[in-house]
C-alpha cells in the first residue's frame, strides 16, 4: 500500500468516499488545500479583514486558526481570538490554557471572557438551580453573545467558527426533520445577519468531515484538548448524528451530497422563507433583539441576575 | 507473541490471538468505533489495516467525543 499521490509507503489515512490512500505529508496538505479552497469558492475573506476565532481550544478550533494563519502569514487579513469560560469545573480550564499557548505561540491578540465575570454567574452555578432550561440551552445563548460582543470590542470584521462537515450536515437534517424552516434557511459557509451589530460568521471547515480534522491535529502534532464537556448528554443532535454515520459506512458520500444539495436550494429556501426581523434593542443591555429582552437578558433575568 | 496497549489510562501487555491480527480487529474487540479514534504503531500514526507484530505499542486516541 502506498500514497495514492507521491509513492510514500507510509499511510496514515484511506479516504472511503474517494479510494484515496495518503501519508502524513500528503494528507495535512490536503486539508489545509480543503479549507482554503472553500475560503476562496465561498469568498470567506476579504483582503484587510481582522477575523476573530472563536477558539476553544478544541480540535476544530484550533485547526481553524492554523488554517487561518496561513493568510495571516501572507498579510492578508489579520487574526484576534477569543476563548469563553462557561465555569464548567474539571472540563473547560484545559482547553483554555491550550488556547492560551496557541494565542502565545503566533503572536495574536486574544482574550478570555468568563460567565463569571461577564453575568456574575457560572454554568455549574445555573445548573443547580432548580427549573433550569438545560445546560446547552445557555452555554448556546450565552457564548454567542460573548462572542458577538468580543468581535465589536476587538474591531473584528468576521467571526470564524471551527463547524465541520459533520456539524454542516447534522444542522441540515435535524431542522428538516424539526421542520425548522427558520434556522435552515441560516445555515452556509457564510452567515450575515441583518443586524449591523452582528459580525460576519465564517465557517472555512464546512467542507472537512470531523474524523479528519482530528487526524489533522494529531498528525500535525497540534495540542488540543480532546475530552467529553460532562454536560453532553443525549440530545437530538447525537441521535441524527449517530444515524448520518450509520448511513455513510455503506454510502460514505453521503455527507458531501447532503450538504451539496442544501447549497443548491440555500438560496430558494432564503428567497422564499426569510423572516424579516424587527430590528429592536434589548431593554437591558442594548444588544440587537426582536422582543424587549435579548435572550441573554431573559435568562439572567429569569435567573434573578 | 504479544503487544502493548496504550489507550487513555490503559498501559498493557496483551496477547496477540491470531495471525494477521489487525488493529481493525483490535477495535472490534474493545468495541471501539474506527470513526472516532486514530492509531499509532510505535509512535507513527498508522491505518486500521495495519497488522500488528510482535512487539509492537499500539495506541488508540480517542479524536471525536459525543457532545
Amino acid at each position: 500500500m502506498q500514497c495514492s499521490k507521491c509513492g510514500n509507503p507510509k499511510v496514515i489515512y484511506k479516504r472511503e468516499q474517494s479510494g484515496q490512500i495518503l501519508c502524513k505529508d500528503c494528507f495535512i496538505e490536503s486539508i489545509e488545500k480543503k479549507a482554503i479552497k472553500t475560503v476562496k469558492k465561498e469568498k470567506l475573506l476579504d483582503k484587510g479583514d481582522k477575523v476573530l476565532v472563536a477558539l476553544s481550544g478544541g480540535k476544530d478550533s484550533v485547526t481553524t486558526l492554523e488554517v487561518l494563519n496561513s493568510f495571516r502569514e501572507r498579510n492578508i487579513i489579520d487574526i484576534c481570538a477569543v476563548t469563553v469560560d462557561e465555569g464548567i469545573a474539571n472540563y473547560r480550564q484545559e482547553g483554555v490554557d491550550i488556547a492560551i499557548r496557541h494565542a502565545q505561540r503566533l503572536g495574536i491578540e486574544h482574550k478570555v471572557v468568563s460567565l463569571k465575570d461577564e453575568y456574575g454567574i457560572t454554568l455549574d452555578e445555573i445548573m443547580q438551580r432548580e427549573n433550569h432550561k438545560g445546560s446547552c440551552t445557555y452555554c448556546g445563548v450565552f457564548r454567542r453573545t460573548i462572542i458577538n460582543k468580543a468581535a465589536r470590542e476587538m474591531g473584528a470584521t468576521k467571526i470564524a467558527t471551527g463547524h465541520n462537515l459533520d456539524d454542516e450536515v447534522q444542522g441540515i437534517i435535524m431542522n428538516y426533520l424539526e421542520g425548522n424552516t427558520d434556522n435552515l434557511t441560516k445555515l452556509g459557509a457564510k452567515s450575515e445577519s441583518q443586524a449591523e451589530e452582528f459580525t460576519v460568521k465564517i465557517k472555512p471547515l464546512r467542507e472537512i468531515p470531523e474524523r479528519e480534522i482530528g487526524l489533522y491535529v494529531v498528525a500535525k502534532d497540534l495540542e488540543v484538548h480532546f475530552d467529553s464537556c460532562p454536560y453532553a448528554m443525549q440530545s437530538f443532535r447525537g441521535e441524527v448524528s449517530e444515524l448520518i454515520n450509520q448511513l455513510t459506512e455503506k454510502h460514505p458520500t453521503i455527507k458531501y451530497s447532503t450538504l451539496r444539495g442544501y447549497d443548491k436550494i440555500k438560496n430558494i429556501l432564503k428567497d422564499e422563507l426569510k423572516k424579516d426581523y424587527a430590528h429592536g434593542r434589548c431593554s437591558r443591555c442594548g444588544e440587537p433583539a426582536s422582543n424587549e429582552l435579548c435572550k441573554a437578558c431573559s435568562f439572567l433575568e429569569e435567573l434573578g441576575l | 507473541m504479544t503487544f502493548i496497549l496504550k489507550y487513555k489510562q490503559l498501559n498493557e501487555e496483551r496477547d496477540i490471538p491470531h495471525e494477521n491480527y489487525t488493529i481493525k480487529d483490535l477495535l472490534k474487540e474493545l468495541e471501539l468505533s474506527a470513526q472516532t479514534m486514530v492509531s499509532k504503531q510505535n509512535g507513527e500514526l498508522v491505518i486500521e489495516d495495519t497488522v500488528i507484530q510482535d512487539g509492537d505499542e499500539i495506541q488508540l486516541v480517542q479524536i471525536i467525543y459525543g457532545g
